[in-house]
């Protein structure tokens, strides 16, 4: 089986029985059978949002390999910079709090958890009664990306593992090899800056926060798992502090405009 | 490149007071001058991903830098826009990179790499902008002319004075390595594995060994290097397996998961009953040869010429013929069936019989038109000259092309001397008929951009029609591409007409035995990874049989863990190394860069950077021993011989190395910062 496809149904297999162990113990059956039964009218509801986000995506994955050109021809060189802002920060992650358990740990939450950290609360916030919750998350989905898309264009970088490999390794790729054949489908070396795996991720967080009354069980498991995957990308190589603190404020100022564009019903 | 706060922004700042002051003068005098600032060297370098060495090296060099005072900063660049920057623009300070010879090579290969006539052209030609018209150029000139001692003797002056001036600095000579499997193609070469003669010399695995994908390998015979062999042990496989045709020329199928790969079109009956090549029609994935890379160029452009798409240009190589084939300093006449010198300058070269891939004959017209459109693309359409980016040494000792007539071509000479007639013949003969359309000023969308540019050196040379071993068949750029067998090649055709001795006129006269025949691969796919240790690891999982482009010091340890792959390493021409643009200050001062070359501690990066698979040495022509001076030679773990470097080996000593700096006239301040010199 070729590596792609192997990593692609691994996942599959993995977080698909996540997305159903989560949706009985933080859903709870009751709102997932009334989700089952107003399933359609609630996807009706929300077409506009999901359209935006449907389109977006499409945008993003018919464009990127041309924005890519764009980018090296006119893009700001800014690795430099960035490695002046922050130095040796992510050299320094690495080698203090190095092990392989955690290497093991942040490899899954890098590809594994952050899926699941995606879909989850799609279909949780879908299972409430009001809509306004879920039409907002893909609002700021579709922001994170398509604002993520422009910065990615705009500057032009490479992250630490590619700068430094005589001081960060490459963790992710050293010890799973087969994941590159995933992430190298769905991103190019020199997108780093902002993190969008830290945007999404910190937005899925503050949703977490903002819903706690609706959902209090998945407040803490989002927080820890949105952290967890911020400190991966680092932790792993892949992303600069800079990106990170960029997707930070990448994912802040998404869910607020997305409050700001999805009214109260 | 200094940074200065501009005159006009400190004036401002200071005008007021200087008013009021009323003594303009004085103001003027110490306004007037550019502020001071720290220097800067931006070091440009494929990042890891495409090149797990090249990185490594800069970051030593900026480390170093800055411990001296010298703001270094690291700019990381995909290989084509890299070369984008520092051979087409020349618009850099410092490059790491490696030189483009894949095998040891000729010491004219310095010709175009630094004589300053080359200056005002892009390419491979002097990118340094280096001019040193009373020692360089001359040497140059006379090692071309000269033969036998004298000819030595300019050569090993050239090099002196290469180190001393030091327009580049040679870091180290690479093993070529490589991790394959041998389960499907074996007879890799150890000296070569990925040239040209190396990928031809590969041979298919008999029958029966074929275990396809390596996915069932037993514990037995996989690990066993090369030459296991056909136990029948094995043979259980299923479909694809009852075709066993004539002979022994069959591999089985197995079962493959990876692409189905071709229909290949031996039912046209010239090679139907090739006992060394011929694959049948039945299955396809056992002849295919799998190549991973992390160099994707080969997928997007195909143009023999492009300096920013070519590493060595190995697989343009495959697809155009060059009319003598260099392997192992072994001349091999190519598509030249032979030649010979007619008076003192010229040579008469009399073509093989083959045919371009589109199916019109190779002409000797064709070869003329090569030579004559090499020098200039735009075939004298342009106000000056516009040359070829790559090869330009070669060409440049050819002075005419003259088709003689229809399989005949007499090349004039400038003079030179064997050596570097040869080196002459080996450039891609290009189809006439299809580059005498591209002679065109380069434009987008129908404006001209650049009067300087033809299309031929910006086409991406889509469908490339070459006379090739191997046919383009398809790509999906950035992924991967495809290659086929060329069944028209001379090599095959004529292997096939007959294998009668006696022959008067034997077609494949000259060639070696190993090649004819040749490909053993009915199909060659290259595909694309992500970084060295992912293309180790297709290998080692048995979805690939060869590594191509560099490995790095965390990949090398991993071959060996994988049970089915084996490291083949050899002897490189590329060297490594760290290129000046000397068009700017302070890098136009070779004392500068002499203290620059002495702050690289070759030694250590050799451990570091390649794992101990490389050799550190001063001069551009190590990788060829029997020219290099004895005062130039690197023994066993010494230090540079020129420029030695400033420290203990792993550590610098920064104070030593400032010192130096000053001794050359450069200045620091307060906090240790190198001034800019006056830009």
């Amino acid at each position: 089986m070729s590596p792609l496809l192997s990593v692609v149904s691994s996942l599959a297999l993995w977080v698909g029985s996540a997305l159903l162990v989560a949706s009985v113990a933080i859903i709870r059956p009751r709102r997932l059978y009334g989700l089952w039964n107003d399933l359609r009218d609630r996807l009706w509801e929300i077409r506009k949002p999901l359209a935006a986000l449907v389109v977006v995506l499409i945008a993003s994955a018919i464009g990127r390999s041309s924005l890519q050109t764009v980018s090296e021809l006119f893009g700001l060189q800014l690795t430099w910079a960035i490695y002046a802002l922050e130095g040796n920060f992510v050299a320094w992650l690495q080698s203090t709090f190095g092990s392989p358990q955690l290497t093991m740990y942040f490899s899954s939450v890098y590809v594994y958890g952050y899926v699941f950290l995606l879909a989850f609360p799609f279909l949780a916030y879908l299972a409430l009664p009001r809509t306004t919750t879920v039409k907002r998350l893909l609002v700021a989905y579709a922001l994170n990306y398509a604002i993520g898309l422009v910065l990615y264009t705009v500057v032009f970088a490479y992250g630490p593992r590619n700068v430094m490999p005589d001081m960060v390794t490459s963790l992710l790729f050293t010890h799973n090899p087969e994941f590159m054949a995933l992430t190298g489908e769905v991103n190019e070396p020199t997108n780093v800056f902002p993190s969008l795996h830290t945007s999404l991720s910190v937005t899925v967080g503050t949703f977490a926060v903002l819903t706690r009354r609706e959902y209090p069980l998945w407040t803490p498991l989002a927080a820890w798992l949105a952290a967890s995957v911020v400190i991966a990308t680092m932790y792993l190589g892949i992303h600069w502090l800079t990106d990170v603190i960029g997707g930070t404020a990448l994912a802040l100022g998404a869910v607020s405009l997305s409050y700001r564009l999805v009214d109260e019903e | 490149m200094a940074r200065h706060v501009s005159r006009r922004e400190t004036l401002a700042g200071v005008g007021i007071a200087a008013l009021s002051a009323g003594c303009l003068d004085r103001t003027r005098n110490i306004a007037g001058r550019d502020r001071s600032s720290q220097l800067t060297l931006e070091i440009n370098a494929p990042p890891a991903d495409r090149d797990p060495n090249a990185i490594r090296i800069a970051r030593h060099l900026a480390e170093n830098l800055n411990a001296v005072g010298i703001d270094a900063r690291i700019n990381t660049l995909g290989l084509t826009d890299l070369r984008r920057k520092v051979l087409i623009n020349h618009n850099f300070d410092v490059y790491v990179g490696q030189f483009r010879e894949a095998e040891p090579f000729d010491p004219d290969a310095m010709y175009a790499f630094t004589h300053s006539q080359f200056v005002a052209e892009s390419g491979w030609q002097n990118p340094f902008g280096f001019t040193d018209i009373n020692g360089t150029d001359e040497l140059l000139a006379s090692q071309r002319r000269t033969g036998g001692d004298e000819r030595r003797e300019a050569v090993e002056d050239l090099q002196r004075t290469l180190c001393e001036l030091q327009p580049f600095t040679v870091v180290a000579f690479p093993d070529p390595l490589t991790a394959v499997r041998e389960d499907r193609f074996e007879n890799w070469t150890n000296r070569q594995p990925l040239s040209v003669g190396g990928l031809l010399g590969v041979e298919r695995v008999d029958a029966g060994d074929g275990d396809a994908d390596g996915t069932g390998t037993e514990s037995g015979d996989g690990t066993a290097a090369g030459d296991n062999e056909t136990t029948a042990g094995d043979n259980e496989t299923t479909a694809g397996d009852d075709e066993t045709t004539a002979g022994d020329d069959e591999t089985t199928a197995g079962d493959n998961e990876t692409t189905t790969s071709d229909n290949e079109t031996t039912a046209n009956g010239l090679i139907g009953d090739n006992p060394f090549t011929d694959s049948g029609d039945e299955e396809g994935d056992s002849a295919t040869l799998r190549l991973v890379t992390t160099d994707e160029r080969i997928t997007q452009n195909w143009n023999p010429i492009a300096a920013e798409y070519r590493r060595y240009g190995t697989f343009t190589s495959l697809l155009y013929d060059r009319l003598a084939l260099v392997e192992d300093g072994e001349i091999i006449p190519w598509l030249a069936a032979g030649w010979e010198r007619v008076g003192d300058s010229g040579i008469e070269v009399s073509l093989r019989d083959v045919d371009w891939h589109d199916g019109k004959p190779v002409t000797a017209e064709d070869v003329a038109f090569t030579y004559e459109f090499l020098q200039d693309t735009s075939m004298g359409t342009t106000e000056s000259p516009v040359p070829t980016p790559t090869f330009r040494g070669r060409v440049s000792a050819v002075d005419e092309a003259t088709a003689v007539d229809e399989m005949t071509v007499r090349l004039t000479l400038d003079g030179v001397n064997d050596a570097v007639g040869v080196r002459a013949l080996q450039v891609p003969i290009l189809p006439k008929h299809i580059w005498e359309e591209r002679t065109d000023v380069a434009t987008i969308a129908g404006f001209e951009v650049d009067a300087e540019t033809t299309e031929a050196v910006v086409t991406n040379n889509e469908d490339p029609i070459g006379s090739g071993p191997v046919r383009f068949v398809e790509a999906s750029p950035e992924e991967s591409v495809a290659f086929e067998r060329n069944p028209d090649h001379f090599l095959v055709r004529a292997d096939d007409g007959d294998d009668s001795t006696g022959d008067a006129m034997d077609p494949l006269a000259g060639i070696p035995e190993r090649f004819r025949g040749k490909p053993a691969f009915d199909r060659l796919e290259i595909e694309v990874m992500g970084s060295d240790i992912a293309a180790v690891q297709a290998v080692g999982d048995g979805f690939a049989d060869a590594t191509v482009s560099n490995l790095g010091p965390d990949a090398v340890p991993r071959i060996g863990r994988e049970a089915d792959a084996r490291l083949v390493t050899g002897r490189s021409g590329g060297f490594y190394h760290v290129g000046y643009n000397t068009r700017r200050a302070p890098l136009s001062n070779p004392r500068f860069r002499g203290v620059l070359a002495s702050l690289i501690d070759k030694r250590s990066l050799v451990d570091i950077a390649f794992d101990g698979y490389a050799e550190a040495a001063a001069s551009p022509l190590a990788a060829a021993p029997e020219w290099v001076p004895s005062d130039l030679q690197w023994g066993d773990g010494e230090t540079d011989p020129v420029h030695p470097f400033v420290g203990e080996p792993g550590s610098l000593d920064a104070e030593t190395a400032r010192d130096r700096l000053r001794e050359a006239g450069y200045r620091f301040d307060e906090e240790g910062r190198l001034i800019a010199p006056g830009a």
